[in-house]
């Protein structure tokens, strides 16, 4: 034992260890200081450091006003640009408004049976049944026909940019944060700006929409194209094949059930914009939401809800059966019914062997395309029934209104304390810890050191810049209110899902009953997660906490139980062996492996909360999100961008922490 | 393939000092350990794969490259057709060289002289049985009629028809590898190169594609280099084999060479497991004599004969039997004491 080249582990870090209790003491005495010896008032952030930006950007909004007509940026940029957007649009509206109603019925009802056989058939033709019953027809359409031109926008930017970023490390490099941001910020953020630059009706409600739904698909073909089989690739290159042989005729192929999960997720991601979009002159189900919530009609906008909740979730399996497809099923595997035999089939008979093979293996495609080629035909050349007949009716509002009445008056000895409670015990006291009890440094000073915890000096240090930068930005104090809103949900989100997380990786039988519930709560756009939940607490700050926590679980649940189930199974086996019980590999073995995973739960689960509580302010929520909900409805831009800044800074912020610490745990 | 006559037509492929350092910055590695005559360990996060390698592959040869896992024989198999760019060295092929042709003509390089059979069989997953195959001569343009009738005829010959519109995944692995070897061949190259095409097949299967290689060899004569980590299958395959270790080669010779006359302790530890009767033939173990026309009561054999099927022979006659060249004439006598002191390892 002459050389040691590892230190014994006592020996090494109790320098450090002391270092670092000295460190928190003096950020602990710090914050007491602070918080004993500030002067009594005023607590917030000093009025007199305001940067001002409100008064030049409301002067550059007029600018652009009086010169969107003349100015080159406009007349060659950005309206050209929207000009070509609003055409999309009208004419994947025009598609889906002209055919009569029963031909979509149909039309859907076959792809819905194509992707997942008789029940997602009904479902499908039934979703859009309901649409019509509840007199939603149009406006669903419109949703459809916002969803169907943002997804083609998306693909003609997403995928090229994927390849791109997948040739490129460098673009990569670049593109990542970018992205990264992108899924971070709230929507709200970005509403004002997009609608100072594209000023006409429908485009800016595409561009944000746009913006938030881009990111899965970029990065899922850039995914899918790096992660393609190497071994192909290379036999590829063996052969000769040029760089764009390879990409076209190799990886492109191999990344398609990648690139087609991203559009999946971008349909997903785009349809929980639709409410948010409606604020910035969406037409369609978001506009009827949120009209609905503002006269306080909960009949109505649960109509709305339920028919998005419909859409999302045929869209979601429909673009969900897209990524299954088995281009290698063998034919005889096929399903046996009526579009198996059918024109292509007949065809596959007499044509040479090498094509014949395409048209058994996609024959029930271009049998169900061709029904509905020629039902389209018929139903513009014969029938040509048009809308929807508007005395088919069967609604919800009067049950559902009546519903919140009775609740109001009769389960108000529950909701009521419960609201009460929750104001007076959790709200309150939080959101006087951060602006009345503490002084701002002290604050900053708090969750630097935080930050400093988790990612290190440098994570400090723009924390630290980030929080003064909301305080000169003037929002200083509705941010101390969403962020404690935000610390308080999350807390309750993580006490809730953790649990449920671990029961469901313990008892299959209790995962399978909690699966088609967290596949329906994840589909749900945020919004409508409002709308119930008013029904039962009215409107005010908690409806929109409460609706933060149920839309936060799901994914909460979900990586808590992956990540114990991901835990290997030998070393369970191993604990089990040396005798240990039930709780004890759970805290020993599985909860510590799955740690990593946990924290990334948290992780969504504070972006989710973040922008639930953002979205709140416009049903009487407070802090930031009424702060841009008032900078949008007052056109009072100035107001918009300092409150969106101020969002975005607390959104990367929480992030940044959050992954930090979710890292130094793997 | 073994008892073919000795090669002296030029080499078809030569290797000459061949380097492959991977690392951040291999070129100072390099000549760091190129000046130095008792190399140094390299820098953390370098790794010298392929360790100044030279060799020379005669037409229609097989050489096999033999070596266990890490010892850089598939990274050297990728440095001829560039798959892999070589830090360093001289590869010729037909007497050009690979290194400083410009990126076109290496893409004519490699889509009509030379193609490979990979390891887990790089098959296209997306691409039926025949498309796969004609990728080689999709690449160079041929149009779609023209290819699919040559994939058609190549998979014949490696017994695959009846399978042309089938995925590769619907297909097994011995299966899978044929697919990987009709698409070496459909392009018609001079030159193939396998790295460890049989290893991920089971012992059965893996016996069976390796005598339908030789089976298409004895017809087609395609220089080869075959990469395995299997000596058996070194000694079974190749014309010549060549051992690596730790990026440099231990020994060159026929598999005769090898067995009879292991240059260290490591191609020796090969050599004891190495199934003797089915490598060394009755040549190496005769005792000379001078030509003689051979003796007409007794039953001769031809120099070439493995001693496995010398056996029973000998067991049937006894000693001894004489041994004829290509002429007919007796070159020597072999016994039964000298066949079995051959077999025995030492």
């Amino acid at each position: 034992m002459t050389t040691r080249s590892q230190p014994l582990p006592f020996e090494q870090p109790s320098f450090q260890l002391f270092l670092q209790a000295l460190m928190w003491v003096g950020v602990a005495l710090g914050i007491g200081v602070l918080a004993v010896a500030w002067p009594a008032v005023p607590r917030a952030f000093p009025e007199a450091w305001n940067l001002g930006l409100r008064a030049p950007i409301d002067e550059f909004q007029r600018w652009v006003i009086a010169n969107r007509a003349t100015h080159p940026v406009f007349v060659f940029g950005f309206t050209p640009l929207s000009r070509g957007i609003d055409q999309a649009l009208r004419l994947s509206e025009q598609m889906l408004l002209r055919p009569s109603w029963y031909v979509l019925l149909l039309i859907f009802g076959l792809f819905g049976y194509l992707a997942g056989g008789v029940r997602l058939s009904l479902f499908c033709a039934g979703s859009l049944l309901l649409a019509g019953l509840f007199g939603l027809w149009v406006p669903t359409m419109q949703t459809l026909a916002l969803m169907l031109a943002t997804l083609v926008l998306a693909i003609l930017i997403g995928v090229p940019l994927g390849m791109a970023a997948a040739a490129s490390n460098r673009l990569d490099r670049v593109l990542r944060p970018v992205l990264d941001a992108m899924q971070t910020i709230p929507a709200f953020v970005y509403l004002v700006p997009v609608l100072l630059f594209f000023g006409v009706a429908r485009v800016p409600a595409v561009i944000a929409t746009l913006i938030y739904a881009l990111p899965p698909i970029i990065r899922l073909t850039n995914l899918g194209i790096r992660q393609s089989n190497q071994a192909a690739v290379e036999a590829a290159q063996a052969f000769g094949a040029t760089r764009w042989q390879i990409l076209r005729g190799v990886q492109l192929p191999l990344a398609l059930p990648s690139i087609l999960m991203g559009v999946n997720q971008t349909i997903m991601m785009a349809l929980s914009m639709v409410v948010i979009a409606a604020m910035i002159g969406a037409g369609g189900l978001g506009r009827e939401v949120l009209v609905a919530l503002q006269r306080l009609n909960v009949g109505r906008a649960l109509e709305a809800g339920l028919v998005i909740v419909c859409i999302a979730m045929l869209l979601d399996r429909l673009s969900a059966a897209l990524t299954r497809i088995d281009f290698a099923a063998p034919v005889t595997t096929q399903r046996k019914d009526f579009l198996a035999h059918w024109p292509a089939s007949a065809l596959a008979a007499r044509l040479p062997h090498d094509l014949a093979y395409y048209f058994q293996t996609y024959g029930r495609f271009i049998n169900a395309l061709l029904l509905c080629v020629v039902v389209v035909l018929v139903d513009v050349l014969v029938w040509g029934l048009g809308s929807f007949p508007s005395d088919w009716r069967w609604s919800l509002r009067e049950p559902a209104n009546f519903a919140v009445t009775w609740a109001r008056d009769n389960l108000y000895f529950i909701t009521g304390p419960l609201s009460d409670g929750i104001i007076y015990y959790l709200l309150n006291p939080s959101r006087d810890l951060l602006l009345n009890h503490l002084p701002w440094p002290a604050i900053i000073l708090a969750i630097a050191a935080i930050a400093y915890a988790s990612g290190g000096l440098r994570l400090a240090l723009g924390t630290a810049a980030g929080l003064v930068m909301i305080g000169l930005l003037g929002m200083w104090a509705p941010a101390m209110e969403t962020l404690s809103q935000v610390i308080l949900m999350v807390l309750m989100t993580v006490l809730i899902a953790v649990p449920i997380g671990v029961v469901a990786s313990q008892s299959p039988r209790f995962s399978a009953a909690l699966r088609p519930i967290l596949d329906i709560l994840q589909t749900i756009p945020a919004f409508v997660y409002l709308v119930p939940v008013i029904m039962l607490f009215n409107i005010g700050r908690v409806p929109g906490l409460i609706a933060a926590v149920l839309y936060a679980l799901p994914p909460g649940i979900r990586l808590t139980q992956l990540g114990i189930e991901m835990v290997p199974k030998v070393t369970v086996e191993a604990a089990e062996s040396f005798g240990s019980s039930r709780l004890q590999t759970m805290i020993k073995v599985q909860i510590p492996q799955a740690l990593p995973s946990i924290m990334l739960a948290i992780n969504q689960i504070i972006i989710m909360v973040l922008a639930m509580v953002i979205i709140a302010g416009l049903v009487g929520g407070a802090g930031l999100g009424i702060e841009a909900v008032r900078g949008l409805a007052r056109n009072e831009t100035g107001r918009g961008i300092e409150a969106g800044l101020s969002i975005m800074i607390l959104a990367i912020i929480l992030d940044r922490i959050t992954q930090a610490w979710a890292r130094s745990k793997t | 393939m073994n008892e073919s006559p000795p090669n002296v037509m030029p080499p078809k492929i030569v290797c000459r000092d061949v380097w492959k350092i991977f690392g951040r910055s291999p070129r100072r590695i390099f000549k760091a350990l190129a000046t130095e005559s008792t190399p140094p360990a390299p820098p953390e996060g370098h790794i010298v794969a392929v360790r100044g390698v030279s060799f020379e592959v005669r037409p229609g040869e097989t050489f096999v490259v033999m070596g266990l896992s890490g010892s850089g024989k598939s990274t050297l198999v990728r440095c001829i057709s560039r798959i892999t760019e070589p830090t360093h060295g001289e590869i010729l092929v037909d007497g050009q060289d690979v290194l400083r042709m410009r990126p076109l003509e290496l893409r004519e390089l490699r889509r009509n002289r030379i193609s490979m059979v990979f390891q887990h069989f790089g098959l296209f997953p997306h691409r039926r049985v025949i498309d796969n195959v004609a990728y080689g001569l999709e690449v160079r343009g041929v149009p779609r009629p023209k290819r699919r009738e040559r994939a058609a005829q190549v998979l014949e010959l490696v017994g695959l028809q009846g399978w042309e519109y089938h995925f590769p995944r619907q297909l097994s692995g011995g299966m899978q590898q044929r697919v990987g070897l009709a698409r070496a061949l459909a392009v018609d190259p001079d030159i193939l190169l396998f790295d460890e095409p049989f290893s991920a097949l089971d012992p059965l299967i893996r016996r069976e594609m390796q005598e339908e290689l030789q089976r298409l060899q004895a017809t087609l004569h395609k220089t080869s280099i075959f990469i395995t980590h299997d000596f058996t299958e070194a000694l079974k395959l190749g014309d010549k084999v060549a051992v690596m270790r730790h990026g440099q080669i231990v020994q060159v010779g026929t598999p005769q060479e090898l067995v009879l006359n292991p240059i260290n302790d490591y191609v020796g530890a090969f050599v004891r497991d190495a199934p003797r009767g089915r490598v060394l033939t009755a040549q190496a173990v005769m005792t000379k004599c001078n030509p003689v026309p051979p003796p007409a009561d007794r039953p001769t054999i031809s120099a070439h004969t493995y001693l496995d099927d010398l056996l029973p022979l000998m067991a049937a006659y006894g000693d001894p039997v004489a041994v004829t060249d290509g002429n007919g004439f007796t070159i020597g006598h072999v016994d039964r004491a000298g066949v079995l002191k051959a077999l025995i390892r030492e």
